[in-house]
């Protein structure tokens, strides 16, 4: 027994070797131990997710076995982890060629990947092993932390804290050994941040309006704020490398994102604290900022339509290329239109906390983040097969790209529009005619179109899994055997 | 401080709000078309969606009962989405103004 567990960290260690490719450097190696990580957490995420869905149709489905409560927070845990991951990796990807340089301390960046994935492997055991129990000190310590998003016990939140300061050390320590750049700049900075805040979930008050004003700052500002802004400095490289794009108008339009985004997206934090216990201003500055947050996407419109116009969409990787149009539909319906149609306090009263909410989380997290993540891995497949070929004329017409494309999309939108269904109905009849009572809850859940929008939701959650199945299919035999090398960019 | 949106208001304040955003988007692909092709047809029909952005605006603002300090963000709404999309487009002309665009592929 003892040498199996001895041996243990050698052979988990052997199979991420498996996935080096010559073709790579050791920023890309690591890389793609984290894109594969991810991939295995987006399965877990929609898994989960299925198993909830089916108790919302079915609620004594594996009741007290696997509860819906432990179902649905390993769904959002598994996505907010796999998101990480793929951004984490995309910038291990990307750090060496940025920077002209090796990168700092990379046997540490791999050291912290064992360990990151570990801790992930442990927490998530836990919550599946123990699920109910006595809640006590030692519970936030070890179990779970209770807070909503951000479960995981207090152990591993050091341990993430110290693995980001890891990541970070990479970062900053390769741009400062190596050059900075625009998008350097950008991306250390931000990453202070995005490490910063994870600090504002880690303690515990007994005030719940305190405890949750500074949760929000974990929450809101990382997807609002911080996300938005490294996905923006991912999405620049990518273009670089993807269209031939320019550094110096990428790096100009990162800027003037960064300004939108945070000009809008920090304060925008206010519409989370209509309901809190907070005073009264924060509906006006919620409400306020919350009307700006979908000027940037209005203002991507017009460069996408400058770009599309002025520039032909020639590509050196299609399935990348298309993933990254699908993050701007994605990104605007689901973070603008859904977002804004709930957000003001006068009609959000009525939204807060019912399945409007989960309707605008789900179009918003995949198009916004879900989408920019696969069309790196897509590039990411690219220079791991050897730099191949993956423009048009792919094997099959590339039909497992396409189709896995329409089925994600066509299911994460019927699932939104299930939900949003759902949503309407309960804002209505449990909040606006029952007034948010204990019966009105129940009224809500048992009408018909709530109950005919879970079973509609459930169908496009099957739909959402059979593109992701094909979508792994995919990135495991892309461009194997194929010849041709990739069309070649000149120097900008 | 805040008057809670009436009961029969329900559908026209989630369609007016969508509908701010989709005209939003509309009025700003429709200017950057037109000024791409010079078509001052299509400046007409984003002018047009602009005008569906006011609209839905104004009823926005009577189901949801922007009144007093809210009414600047009515205004402020109006304001914003008819600029932003002006200064964009000049933005978007002058960061790729020395560009002369051979193309980046070998």
């Amino acid at each position: 027994m003892n040498s199996i567990v001895t041996a243990l960290p050698g052979k988990i260690a052997s199979v991420f070797t498996r996935l080096d490719s010559p073709y790579l450097n050791g920023g890309q190696q690591l890389a793609v131990k984290y894109f594969s990580v991810a991939t295995v957490l987006f399965f877990a995420q929609l898994l989960f997710g299925l198993l909830a869905a089916i108790q919302f149709v079915a609620p004594g489905f594996l009741f007290g076995w696997l509860d819906f409560s432990v179902n649905r927070m390993v769904h959002i845990n598994a996505m907010v982890v796999w998101l990480l991951y793929g951004f984490i990796g995309s910038v291990y990807w990307f750090l060496e060629e940025e920077s002209g340089t090796e990168i700092a301390g990379l046997k540490l960046g791999n050291i912290a990947f064992y360990v990151l994935t570990g801790a992930v492997t442990i927490v998530v055991l836990v919550y599946l092993l123990i699920q109910t129990g006595p809640g006590k000190d030692s519970t936030i310590w070890f179990i779970n932390e209770g807070r909503e998003y951000i479960e995981a016990p207090r152990w591993a939140d050091f341990g993430i804290v110290a693995v980001m300061l890891v990541f970070f050390y990479n970062v900053a320590g390769t741009f400062m050994k190596g050059r900075w750049s625009g998008i350097s700049g950008v991306l250390t900075l931000d990453l202070i941040a995005l490490a910063g805040l994870y600090c504002a979930g880690m303690f515990y008050l007994t005030n719940i309006t305190a405890d949750q004003f500074w949760w929000w700052w974990v929450i809101h500002l990382w997807v609002e704020a911080t996300w938005e802004v490294l996905v923006g400095c991912i999405m620049a490289w990518s273009l670089m490398h993807l269209i031939g794009a320019r550094r110096k108008i990428v790096q100009t339009w990162l800027y003037i994102e960064v300004a939108l985004m945070f000009g809008s997206g920090i304060l925008g934090l206010g519409h989370h604290y209509f309901w809190i216990g907070t005073p009264d201003y924060w509906f006006s500055i919620g409400g306020f900022f919350s009307a700006l947050e979908p000027i940037p996407l209005v203002a991507m419109v017009v460069h996408s339509v400058y770009d599309a116009g002025v520039h032909q969409f020639k590509s050196r990787n299609h399935p990348a290329l298309a993933w990254i149009i699908a993050h701007t539909f994605g990104n605007f319906l689901g973070a603008g239109v859904w977002g804004f149609m709930h957000t003001l306090p006068q009609i959000n009263l009525y939204t807060h906390g019912t399945q409007w909410s989960a309707s605008h989380g789900h179009l918003a997290f995949f198009g916004a983040y879900a989408t920019i993540n696969i069309a790196f891995f897509y590039m990411a497949v690219q220079k791991w097969r050897g730099n191949v070929w993956m423009g048009g004329e792919l094997p099959g017409n590339g039909w497992k790209w396409k189709w896995a494309m329409a089925l994600l999309n066509i299911g994460v939108l019927g699932m939104t529009v299930a939900l949003l269904i759902a949503g309407y109905e309960q804002s209505f009849i449990e909040r606006a005619v029952e007034g948010s009572t204990w019966s009105g809850y129940f009224s809500a859940q048992n009408h018909p179109w709530f109950q005919q929008a879970m079973h509609w939701r459930l169908l496009f959650g099957l739909i959402t899994i059979a593109g992701l199945v094909l979508l792994i299919w995919d990135l495991m035999t892309i461009g194997k055997g194929e010849t041709r090398p990739a069309l070649q960019l000149s120097e900008a | 401080m805040i008057e809670p949106v009436a009961l029969q208001d329900f559908f026209i304040t989630f369609f007016s709000a969508a509908l701010i955003i989709l005209s939003g988007a509309g009025y700003a692909g429709l200017y950057a078309w037109a000024k791409l092709r010079g078509n001052p047809r299509l400046l007409l029909w984003a002018y047009a969606c602009y005008a569906v952005l006011a609209g839905a605006t104004f009823l926005l603002a009577r189901a949801t009962h922007l009144n007093g300090q809210w009414q600047v963000l009515v205004g402020l709404m109006l304001t914003g989405y008819l600029l932003v999309p002006l200064g964009i487009w000049k933005l978007c002309v002058a960061s790729h103004g020395d560009e002369n665009p051979p193309s980046p592929f070998l």
